[in-house]
């Protein structure tokens, strides 16, 4: 049965009405229309659903709703960064062509970004460890390490 | 709904139209204009029918529009489109249109496969638009009253060289008509200008990076209900369902229809989870398959198997092998592998007035449009198909089921059904996995240590990779079909890859027998001298010594030829755990021949992407069937390569930028020698050589076991 739960997603808390025992991955694009996380697999084996929950990375399609309806801040793509408005690492994967279809590459990034966020300047060895769990069949893995390793190179900015 | 010749009417809309006939036959058609009225094309002229599926429309604002019914996989076609016609019009990209894709607007140029998009429609367009360059100076010297050779071609202008106040934008030349061509982008024929690469970045990259290229599944999110089809225990073609419990599918609370079709039953829902979960409600039994199960797949393939094709017969290879005094005869066996795409097929399709529109994730509309008008027994004219960004397509999207299986329910339904292939139907549902092949091959050494003398029966299909890539006097190649119960489909590098698997194999135990070095023996006996740089940039970039011997260490060559014209090698340095069987791949190096380079990063991204693809091939893809079904059902069934599977990758193209090198794709190739050249370097490590695939540890140690 739907119900009415609060979803605290991208800095915006949005009452949705949405089936509780259903993914997140769902409620996001369906409920939500945050479409830029991806169906891959349904089984949390691809890393194309990749979010951010309270900064660590979470496979939406295995999460359900409710268990991030108390205010959990979710974080998806669409809050990394927009067209104009790149974050780091969005302008980094740009620059490196770190993708094939890109259909994996909001997973990679929301990864990333979680590992960036606990670890700014990994060694190439934790940077796979970190991502080895999402998927790319276009398998941009070469490119996707030297974006990630521009941003861990260059200086923070003070409160970025 | 139908393309008609209004359609292409409104598409010129005042504007100059342009249409080429891209005939790769190899004639070296080099495209003279003909010009046709508005009212001629309205008096009946179809120029579809005659063969120009390439359209190129300026508008009088100076916009360029291009229209091709390709699609972008990943492969960056949209790239590669964008940065000829632009730089060969000199129109900034921000005023050039990419309209791909879509039934009801582009021409049917053929299917996004096998490579053949850069070389065949992009390099189309680098020589069609230097004939509309001659073309547009032609008729600015008609307005401007100048002679031609007095202007030139500038920056989406003509300008008179001796007085450049005098000037016309291209823009300003569109006067309504058609001209039309035909060249072959193959040909001899080239511009005398020089393609230069300006490194620009992907088509579609910021709204890759910010999840906002919107995907066949990213369309009407919350308008739209989710349909299934089945997946059924067994291969679709050997079963259909036996009963099925629709009323437990229709009590779950968000199931708006089930039903049952001829072989399959279906479900409509709110969302995805629902309509999956509607469909297990359905307890659904199957027939079981009529035929004995597989129990080894050489023997089966062998049983059923029907010479089609002699593909190549010139010398006396009979007797030839009879008076060498080096013959050495192998079988090569290869496994099922699966496309696997990120994004599985997906479709979305709506009726309206007994028309249907389907959005799909597909490498060919064209086929897909035919193929959701013969599953809805209604005319192609009834069926538009708009061509979305695909998720990756490898081979499985070229005729995706999805899109019928969307048009399927939206017909019964009233709203936009959306259809998103499960997971475990993407792998097992359809069985459309590259095929497992045979190949038997024999070779004899001359006494010169060349090969003087081979046979080759390939028992595979899809009748790729048949081609010699070795210099031999006396040859038979014979192909086979296999008449196997699943019908193969298409994987990236396609037949290629299992023919390269077992001639490059076989090429290093010839050089053992021989007792030359591989790369020696190769280079004496290629096909081609253009396979020797290629071999020595592999051999440099690999640091290879031939003496050098390590233990449990070794390095492999194998070189390749993919679609005729382009060439490849691979160099690859292993080590091999012998108490675990692991291969480590130490490093993966890769020379390519593939002409003029377009867009070296989009190339680069590709090229090294299919590396990795061989190593999975080589290493652990494998489909794991017995003729009834597929036990592989899940991505934890099946390995493709992840980050910790990257070895160092070095790359280097050859003949990149020397004039008259027309690009010739490079999307396939390099998967091929990079399988064969793991193999030699394993056998170089531990001197165990493999003719079955993948070299997963349990059949490492059980070589060395048998081996010991």
């Amino acid at each position: 049965m739907k119900k009415e739960i609060n979803l605290n997603v991208n800095g915006t808390v949005s009452r949705v009405t949405a089936d509780p025992e259903q993914s997140l991955l769902w409620v996001l694009r369906d409920v939500l229309k945050l479409t830029g996380t991806k169906f891959g697999c349904g089984e949390g084996a691809c890393g194309a659903c990749s979010v951010l929950i309270d900064g660590e990375v979470y496979r939406s399609c295995t999460v359900a709703s409710s268990d991030v309806a108390g205010g959990e801040k979710i974080v998806t793509i669409e809050g990394l960064g927009s067209p104009g408005n790149l974050s780091k690492l969005q302008a980094a994967f740009m620059e490196h062509t770190a993708f094939g279809c890109g259909y994996c590459t909001p997973g990679m990034i929301v990864t990333a970004t979680a590992l960036l966020g606990a670890n700014p300047s990994p060694s190439t060895e934790e940077i796979v460890s970190a991502m080895n769990d999402n998927l790319c069949r276009c398998a941009s893995y070469p490119n996707i390490i030297e974006a990630i390793k521009d941003v861990a190179a260059s200086p923070e900015k003070p409160g970025s | 709904m139908p393309f008609s010749r209004r359609t292409f009417l409104e598409l010129i809309g005042g504007g100059l139209a342009y249409a080429f006939n891209f005939s790769c036959s190899g004639d070296g058609a080099n495209g003279e204009l003909t010009s046709f009225s508005i009212e001629e094309l309205e008096s009946g002229i179809d120029l579809r029918h005659q063969g120009y599926t390439e359209w190129l429309v300026l508008g009088r604002d100076g916009s360029v529009t291009a229209h091709t019914g390709r699609t972008e996989l990943g492969q960056g076609l949209k790239t590669v489109l964008s940065d000829i016609i632009s730089q060969a019009l000199e129109v900034p990209p921000e005023r050039l249109n990419l309209v791909m894709g879509d039934t009801s607007n582009c021409p049917d140029d053929g299917p996004t496969t096998g490579s053949a998009a850069t070389r065949n429609v992009g390099w189309g367009y680098w020589i069609a638009c230097s004939r509309i360059r001659e073309d547009l100076i032609r008729r600015a010297a008609f307005v401007l009253r100048r002679p031609a050779k007095k202007l030139i071609y500038e920056a989406g202008e003509i300008v008179d060289s001796n007085d450049a106040s005098r000037r016309i934008a291209i823009g300003d030349l569109a006067d309504g008509t058609v001209r039309v061509a035909t060249i072959d982008p193959n040909g001899r024929h080239r511009p005398n200008r020089l393609y230069v690469d300006k490194g620009s970045l992907a088509a579609n990259a910021e709204a890759i990076v910010t999840g906002t290229l919107t995907y066949a599944g990213d369309l009407f999110p919350g308008d739209s209900q989710y349909g299934a089809f089945l997946c059924p225990p067994y291969f679709y073609q050997l079963t259909k369902i036996e009963s099925v419990d629709l009323d437990a599918a229709r009590q779950i609370h968000g199931v708006h229809l089930a039903e049952k079709a001829s072989r399959n039953a279906w479900a409509i829902a709110d969302d995805f989870p629902t309509a999956h979960r509607a469909l297990d409600a359905m307890n659904a039994t199957w027939h079981v398959p009529d035929r004995p199960r597989t129990v080894d797949v050489e023997q089966e393939i062998r049983a059923g198997a029907a010479l089609v094709k002699t593909m190549e017969d010139h010398g006396d290879p009979s007797a030839a092998l009879a008076s060498s005094p080096l013959v050495l005869a192998e079988t090569y066996v290869t496994q099922y592998a699966s496309q696997v795409p990120i994004e599985t097929e997906t479709a979305v399709a709506r009726f309206e007035n007994d028309k249907v529109t389907v959005w799909a994730s597909t490498q060919s509309p064209f086929k897909s449009r035919a193929s959701v008008a013969t599953r809805l027994k209604i005319s192609e004219g009834q069926v538009r198909i708009i061509g979305m960004p695909v998720g990756g397509g490898f081979g499985v999207k070229d005729n995706p089921q999805a899109a019928a299986d969307a048009a399927v329910m939206a017909k019964k339904s009233d709203g936009t059904v959306k259809c998103v292939f499960s997971r475990e139907r993407q792998f097992a549902g359809r069985g459309r996995f590259k095929e497992a092949v045979v190949i038997d091959i024999s070779s004899g050494l001359g006494p010169d240590r060349k090969i003087a003398a081979r046979t080759i029966d390939i028992y595979q299909d899809e009748g790729f990779g048949t081609t010699d890539t070795y210099e031999v006097p006396n040859v038979l190649t014979r192909l086979y079909d296999t008449k196997m119960p699943v019908r193969h489909g298409v994987m990236r590098g396609t037949s290629f890859v299992q023919s390269g698997f077992a001639m490059e194999s076989h090429t290093d135990m010839l050089a053992e027998v021989a007792g030359l070095d591989p790369v020696e023996f190769r280079r004496r006996n290629v096909a081609t001298p253009a396979f020797i740089p290629l071999l020595d940039a592999c051999a440099e970039m690999i640091d290879y010594e031939p003496a050098r011997s390590q233990q449990n260490r070794g390095t492999g060559f194998a070189i390749c030829m993919h679609g005729g014209r382009q060439l490849g090698a691979a160099a690859v340095e292993v080590s091999v755990n012998t108490a675990t069987g692991e291969i480590h791949i130490e490093r993966l190096c890769g020379a390519y021949d593939i002409g003029t380079v377009i867009n070296i990063n989009t190339l680069t991204a590709n090229t090294k992407g299919a590396m990795m693809w061989g190593l999975g091939y080589a290493l652990f893809e494998e489909v794991r069937a017995d003729g009834h079904r597929a036990f592989t059902r899940s991505l934890e069934d099946y390995r493709i390569p992840r980050f910790s599977d990257l070895p160092p990758l070095e790359i280097v193209f050859l003949n990149n930028a020397v004039k008259g090198q027309s690009p010739r794709g490079c999307g396939e190739l390099p998967v091929v020698p990079t399988v064969s050249a793991i193999c030699n370097a394993i056998y170089r490590a531990i001197g165990v050589r493999f003719y079955t695939l993948p070299l997963t540890p349990e059949r490492v140690l059980a070589a060395l076991a048998a081996n010991r």
